[in-house]
């Protein structure tokens, strides 16, 4: 299983907002383990999710900012209030609240059919793109600025 | 709004997860375990989401006791910045 928990972005708003969507498919293996006859999305992928999606928010911002690649440091309060089952459409929405050179913060949260099932406040810090693989590229986020008629310049950060 | 010393132990004890008996003005930044590069970290954050100081690299490295964060919000009390 590949660890990338965004399906698509609906909306961008670089270093500010996003909206984005997942669905966990009910083949996935560790639905047999959590939980047995009671399939549910672990609350540490739906914080992952989160993460995910406040870490390309980030990541979109102008290359120039060279900062590298947001990774999450620090899950500093987190809620999961219903259960989420296989093959639910998942709604994530992510604020960035702080933004700063060597951290950011983010408030998310995660809903399905209109009802909030998650909420996270998240720390990031930054990966300098140097300690990542060269053809490091995020395919998620590349389509939806394709659309948009925006193209990520790797050649930075 | 001037921040009382005892309101500043309990946020810094907060931010480092510490017990609150654990942290006094004397005590040293290499005395608390989770004041390491992450607590730097929550404690940048903190500082803006709380207070709305935006902390310089300067001013991070001057902090090396929990007196030094209360004599920097006292005095950011008595002078505030941008």
């Amino acid at each position: 299983m590949r660890f990338l928990f965004v399906d698509r972005i609906l909306s961008l708003e670089p270093g500010r907002s996003i909206e984005a969507e997942r669905v966990f498919p009910g083949d996935l293996d560790f639905f047999r383990d959590h939980f047995p006859g009671f399939p549910v999305v672990p609350g540490v992928l739906l914080t992952e999710m989160m993460g995910q999606a406040a870490a390309m928010c980030l990541n979109a911002e102008d290359p120039e900012i060279g900062r590298g690649r947001a990774v999450l440091a620090q899950i500093r309060s987190a809620s999961f209030r219903d259960w989420v089952r296989p093959d639910e459409l998942i709604s994530i929405r992510a604020e960035i609240r702080t933004n700063r050179a060597e951290l950011a913060t983010a408030v998310c949260s995660a809903g399905v059919r209109g009802s909030r099932v998650s909420t996270a406040d998240l720390l990031f810090t930054f990966l300098p793109k140097e300690r990542t693989a060269p053809d490091d590229r995020d395919e998620v986020l590349e389509s939806f600025l394709a659309s948009r008629g925006r193209v990520k310049d790797r050649s930075h950060g | 709004m001037t921040k009382d010393t005892d309101e500043i132990l309990a946020w810094v004890a907060d931010i480092f997860e510490t017990p609150l008996e654990k942290i006094r003005p004397e005590t040293k930044r290499d005395e608390i375990e989770a004041w390491d590069s992450l607590g730097i970290l929550t404690l940048i954050a903190r500082m803006d989401e709380d207070y709305h100081i935006l902390l310089t690299d300067e001013e991070i490295q001057r902090l090396r006791s929990v007196g030094d964060i209360i004599d920097f919000l006292h005095r950011r009390d008595a002078n505030p910045g941008p």
